[in-house]
C-alpha cells in the first residue's frame, strides 16, 4: 500500500511541479502600483518625461492597447506613416495643440475617437493622479515631439487645496447648447452630426423622424433599452452614465434637440 | 508642492492602521492561503451534494441500491470536508479583520445583514447534512425515503444561497455599484444594489457548474485511490465504476464551463473596458496561455481514461482504430490554443519581433485559431464518450443504421460550422470576429444536443454484445484520475487569482485602493508558487479526510461484517482473475 501512497504523492507533485514550472518560464510581468509623484512648479522636462515612461510602460496598463495596432493607435512607433504620437498630435484636432489635444485624450478620452478605433479608452483620473496624467503627457510629447509641459500645467489643474476631489466624468458644466454637449459628453465618438463625428452608433442627422422624444430620452438613460437595427455588433457600447453626467435640464435640451432634427 | 505634500500625508493617514502583518509570507500571503484553501473546500462541499442527490434519486426510481450505496458514501466524505470549510472560513475573517481592518469595516458596514443571514444558513446547512447523513438507515423505504431525498435537496438550496451571498461581496469588489465610495453607499443604493452588482449572475452560474465539475474530479480521485487499494475484485469493480461516474459527471460538466466563462468575460467587459483589457491583453495575457496549458493536459486525461477503459467493454475494438486521429486532433488543437498572441511586450520585444506580433505564430495565436481548437476538441472529447457508451450495445431499432448517419453528419456539419468561421475570422474586423464564436459554440452545442437525443432512441432495447468488466482496468487509468483531480484543483485557483488580479491595486474597483506594501498584482510565477502552495495544502488534507473515510467505513464493518467483502451491486459485471464475469442482482 506504501508503493501506492508512494506512487499518488508522486504524480501530484509531478502535476503541481509542472504547472509551476510553466508559470515560471514565461515572461514574468507584475501589475505596480502608480507611485505618488512630488513634481513641483520648477520640475524639468526630463524629470517629467522620465516619470511618465514609468507610467506609459507599467502603472498606467497603456501598454495593453497602444502598441498592438489592433485595439489602440500605436503611440511610440509610426502609425500610417504619421510618425510617432509626438509627431502628429498637434494635428489631430484642428486648432488644438499637441499638449491640450494629449491631455483631452487622457482626462475626456470620448471627446474624439480615431477613425477605425472604437472608443474603449478609460478616464485616466479615476487611476492616476494629476501630475501623473501630465508626466503621461510629457513623456507622449517626447516621442518625436516637443515637451512643453511645465509645472505651471499642474498646478493650474490640480484641485484647490479644499475643493471637491476631481470629477471621475467628463466635466460638468452648465451649457444647454445641445451642440456643445455634443462635442462636450463624448456623443461625438459614435454619433455623426452634420459630417462629424464617429460611426459607432447610428447617425444623429434625421434622427427625430426614427425616434420620440421618449424614446431618445430612455435610450440616453437606459442604453441597453433597444439597439437600432443594423448596430447590433455595438450593442452595450453606449456608456450608461449619461444618465448622472447630464443634469435633468441638459438631458432634456438634448432630447428635444434631436427629437427636432427631422 | 504643497498640495503634493498634503496629497502624499493624506496617503500615509489613510495606510496608519489599515493593515497587520504577518510573518514570513505577508498579510495578503496569510489571506490568500486562508481564502483559496477554503474556497477549495466550500466547491467540494457545494459540488458532491449535488450529485448526491441525483444519485440518489436515480436509486430510487430505477430501484438500484448500488446508486444509493454510490450517494451514500459520497455523503460520508461530506461531513468531514464541512468541518474543514468551517475552520478555513473561520480562519480568512481572522486573517481579514486583523490584517486588513479597514478594508473589512468597509465591508462590514455595507454587507453586514447578509454577513448574519449567511451565517445562520451556514448553520442550517450543517444541521441538514447531519439529518442527511445519519438519517439513511432511518428514511430507507417508502415515503421515507422520499423524505430523505428532499433533506438532500434542501441540503443543495441552503448550501447555493451561502454561496450566492459570498458571491456577492466578492463581485462587489469587482464591480461596485455607481457612486459607491470608500465611505459606504450612496443614498439609494441598497445592499441589495451592492450584491445584485454587474458581474454577479455570471459570476454565479459559472461557479454553480465549475463547483460540480470540481466534485466530481475529487469523487473519481478518491475512487481511483479506493480502486488502487482494493483487496477483492468486487471492491474494484464498485471503485471502478463509481470512478468512471465522477469522471463522467465532472467532465460533461466541464464541457459546458467555457460558455458560463465566456458570458462572465463578456459582463466584466461590458461593466469596465480597462479591467476586460487587463484580464485578456493586459499583464495578465500570459496567464491563458498557462490556463490553455492546464485544460489541454485535462481534455487528454479525461480522453486517455475513456480510451483505456473501452479495452473492459466487449465490442469496442471496433472503435480502437479512430482514437489515435482522435489523440492527433487533440495535441494539434492544444498546440494552437496554447499560442501566445496579443501579448504585452517592451519595446526591444517588438523590434526583435518585427511588430507587434510574431511573424508566423500571429498566425495560430489569434482567437480565431483558438476558438476553433476548443470547439474541435469539446467534439472530440463527446465523440470519446459517444463511442464508449455505444461500444458494448448492438441496436435493434430498424432505423439505427440511418440515425448513425444523421449523427455522423451532425458531427461533419458541427466541424464544418467551427471550421469555416474559424478561417472566414481572419477576414473580417475584430469586432466581427468576437460574434463568430457564438455560431461555433451554437454548432456544437446543437450537435451535442442532437446526437444525445438521437443516441438515447437508438439505444432502446440494444443488445448487449457483453457486461463491463468492471475493475479490470490497467491502474494507469486511475493516475489519469489523479491528474485530472490535481489539475482541476490547480486550475481553479489559477482562475481565482485571474478573478482577483485584474482589480490590479483596489480592494474594491475605483472605489476603495490597496495601499498596503502588497498592493502591487505579482507575476505569474510568485502567483504559480502560492496556488501550487494552495493545492498542495488542500490535497493533503482532502487525503486525511479519505483515510477518516476509510477509517469510519472499517469500524462499520467491525460492528457488522459482510461475509464475502463488499456486496456486488445489482448491475455490475466483476472481474476476477481467469474466471468469467460475474454479475450482481
Amino acid at each position: 500500500m506504501w508503493k501506492t501512497n508512494l506512487k499518488v504523492l508522486a504524480i501530484a507533485l509531478l502535476v503541481v511541479g509542472f504547472y509551476t514550472t510553466v508559470a515560471h518560464i514565461i515572461p514574468q510581468l507584475q501589475s505596480e502600483v502608480p507611485e505618488a509623484l512630488a513634481l513641483g512648479s520648477g520640475v524639468t522636462p526630463e524629470a517629467l518625461v522620465a516619470a511618465g515612461e514609468k507610467i506609459y510602460n507599467g502603472a498606467g496598463g497603456c501598454t495593453a492597447c497602444h502598441g498592438l495596432g489592433t485595439r489602440a493607435p500605436n503611440l511610440i512607433t509610426d502609425y500610417k506613416g504619421q510618425g510617432a504620437v509626438g509627431a502628429r498630435c498637434g494635428t489631430r484636432k484642428p486648432g488644438m495643440a499637441c499638449k491640450a489635444y494629449l491631455y483631452e485624450s487622457l482626462t475626456q478620452p470620448q471627446a474624439y475617437i480615431v477613425q477605425g478605433f472604437d472608443p474603449i479608452m478609460p478616464d485616466m483620473r479615476k487611476q492616476l493622479s494629476d501630475d501623473q496624467i501630465w508626466a503621461a503627457v510629457a513623456f507622449l510629447e517626447s516621442q518625436g515631439g516637443e515637451v512643453d509641459v511645465t509645472g505651471e500645467d499642474i498646478a493650474k489643474s490640480a484641485p484647490a487645496k479644499g475643493a471637491a476631489p476631481a470629477p471621475t466624468g467628463p466635466a460638468m458644466t452648465a451649457t444647454l447648447d445641445p451642440v456643445a454637449l455634443y462635442s462636450e459628453k463624448g456623443c461625438i465618438g459614435c454619433h455623426q452630426m452634420d459630417g462629424k463625428g464617429g460611426a459607432v452608433g447610428p447617425s444623429w442627422d434625421h434622427i427625430g423622424s426614427r425616434r420620440s422624444a421618449a424614446s431618445i430620452r430612455k435610450k440616453i438613460i437606459d442604453p441597453k433599452s433597444d439597439t437600432t437595427k443594423g448596430f447590433e455588433k455595438f450593442a452595450g457600447m453606449m456608456p450608461a452614465t449619461f444618465g448622472q453626467m447630464l443634469t435633468a435640464a441638459q438631458l432634456e435640451a438634448l432630447v428635444t434637440f434631436l427629437a427636432n432634427k427631422k | 508642492m504643497t498640495l503634493t505634500l498634503a496629497l502624499l500625508q493624506q496617503a500615509v493617514a489613510d495606510t496608519t492602521g489599515a493593515y497587520g502583518h504577518f510573518p514570513g509570507i505577508g498579510g495578503r500571503g496569510a489571506v490568500w492561503i486562508a481564502a483559496e484553501v477554503h474556497l477549495m473546500f466550500a466547491a467540494f462541499v457545494l459540488g458532491v451534494p449535488m450529485f448526491a442527490v441525483i444519485t440518489e434519486l436515480i436509486g430510487i426510481v430505477a430501484k438500484d441500491s448500488k446508486y444509493d450505496k454510490l450517494s451514500h458514501e459520497f455523503t460520508r466524505l461530506l461531513v468531514f470536508a464541512y468541518s474543514a470549510t468551517a475552520l478555513w472560513g473561520a480562519m480568512l475573517l481572522f486573517a481579514l479583520t486583523t490584517l486588513y481592518p479597514k478594508f473589512w469595516a468597509h465591508m462590514t458596514r455595507i454587507f453586514s445583514v447578509s454577513m448574519w443571514i449567511y451565517v445562520s444558513l451556514f448553520f442550517v446547512e450543517s444541521f441538514t447534512l447531519y439529518l442527511y447523513y445519519y438519517g439513511w438507515e432511518r428514511w430507507q423505504f417508502g415515503r421515507g425515503k422520499w423524505f430523505h431525498w428532499g433533506l438532500g435537496v434542501l441540503l443543495n438550496v441552503w448550501g447555493t444561497t451561502v454561496m450566492l451571498i459570498a458571491n456577492g461581496w466578492l463581485t462587489y469588489m469587482m464591480s461596485p455599484p455607481t457612486g459607491a465610495t470608500a465611505e459606504g453607499l450612496p443614498k439609494g443604493v441598497t445592499m441589495w444594489n451592492a450584491i445584485a452588482n454587474a458581474t454577479w449572475i455570471p459570476i454565479n452560474i459559472h461557479r454553480l457548474i465549475a463547483n460540480a465539475v470540481f466534485g466530481g474530479a475529487i469523487v473519481a480521485a478518491y475512487a481511483a485511490y479506493r480502486f488502487l487499494a482494493a483487496k477483492t475484485p468486487e471492491e474494484r469493480a464498485h471503485y471502478d465504476w463509481m470512478g468512471y461516474v465522477g469522471n463522467f459527471i465532472a467532465i460533461s460538466t466541464f464541457i459546458v464551463l467555457p460558455f458560463a466563462g465566456y458570458w462572465l468575460g463578456r459582463e466584466i467587459y461590458q461593466y469596465n473596458q480597462q479591467m476586460g483589457i487587463t484580464m485578456m491583453g493586459g499583464f495578465m495575457s500570459w496567464l491563458w496561455i498557462v490556463q490553455a496549458v492546464l485544460i489541454g493536459v485535462l481534455f487528454l486525461c479525461a480522453n486517455y481514461y475513456l480510451w483505456l477503459g473501452m479495452a473492459r467493454i466487449p465490442g469496442a475494438e471496433r472503435f480502437v482504430p479512430y482514437t489515435k486521429w482522435m489523440l492527433l486532433l487533440l495535441i494539434v488543437c492544444w498546440i494552437a490554443w496554447s499560442t501566445p498572441h496579443t501579448m504585452i511586450a517592451t519595446r526591444d520585444e517588438l523590434v526583435s519581433m518585427g511588430g507587434a506580433h510574431h511573424p508566423f505564430l500571429n498566425v495560430l495565436g489569434v482567437m480565431s485559431a483558438k476558438n476553433t481548437a476548443v470547439n474541435l476538441m469539446i467534439l472530440t472529447t463527446f465523440l470519446s464518450f459517444l463511442i464508449y457508451r455505444r461500444a458494448n450495445k448492438e441496436s435493434v431499432v430498424p432505423w439505427a443504421r440511418t440515425g448513425t448517419l444523421i449523427q455522423g453528419a451532425m458531427f461533419v456539419i458541427a466541424a464544418a460550422v467551427v471550421l469555416f468561421y474559424g478561417v472566414y475570422g481572419y477576414f473580417v474586423e475584430a469586432i466581427v470576429r468576437i460574434g463568430f464564436s457564438v455560431y461555433q459554440v451554437g454548432a456544437v452545442l446543437m450537435c451535442i444536443l442532437g446526437v444525445s437525443i438521437i443516441d438515447a432512441f437508438i439505444g432502446r432495447g440494444a443488445r448487449s454484445r457483453g457486461e463491463i468488466r468492471w475493475g479490470q482496468m490497467p491502474e494507469r487509468s486511475q493516475y489519469a484520475l489523479f491528474v485530472l483531480a490535481v489539475t482541476f484543483t490547480w486550475l481553479m485557483g489559477l482562475m481565482g487569482f485571474a478573478r482577483s488580479g485584474i482589480r490590479q491595486h483596489w480592494h474594491v474597483w475605483e472605489v476603495m485602493r490597496d495601499t498596503s506594501p502588497d498592493a502591487f498584482t505579482p507575476a505569474l510565477g510568485y502567483a504559480a508558487n502560492m496556488i501550487s502552495l494552495c493545492v498542495l495544502i488542500f490535497l493533503s488534507l482532502v487525503a486525511f479526510i479519505f483515510w477518516l473515510g476509510g477509517l469510519a467505513e472499517r469500524a462499520s464493518h467491525a460492528v457488522a461484517p459482510e461475509p464475502h467483502g463488499v456486496a456486488i451491486p445489482p448491475g455490475i459485471a466483476v472481474a476476477r482473475p481467469g474466471a468469467a464475469p460475474v454479475t450482481g442482482d
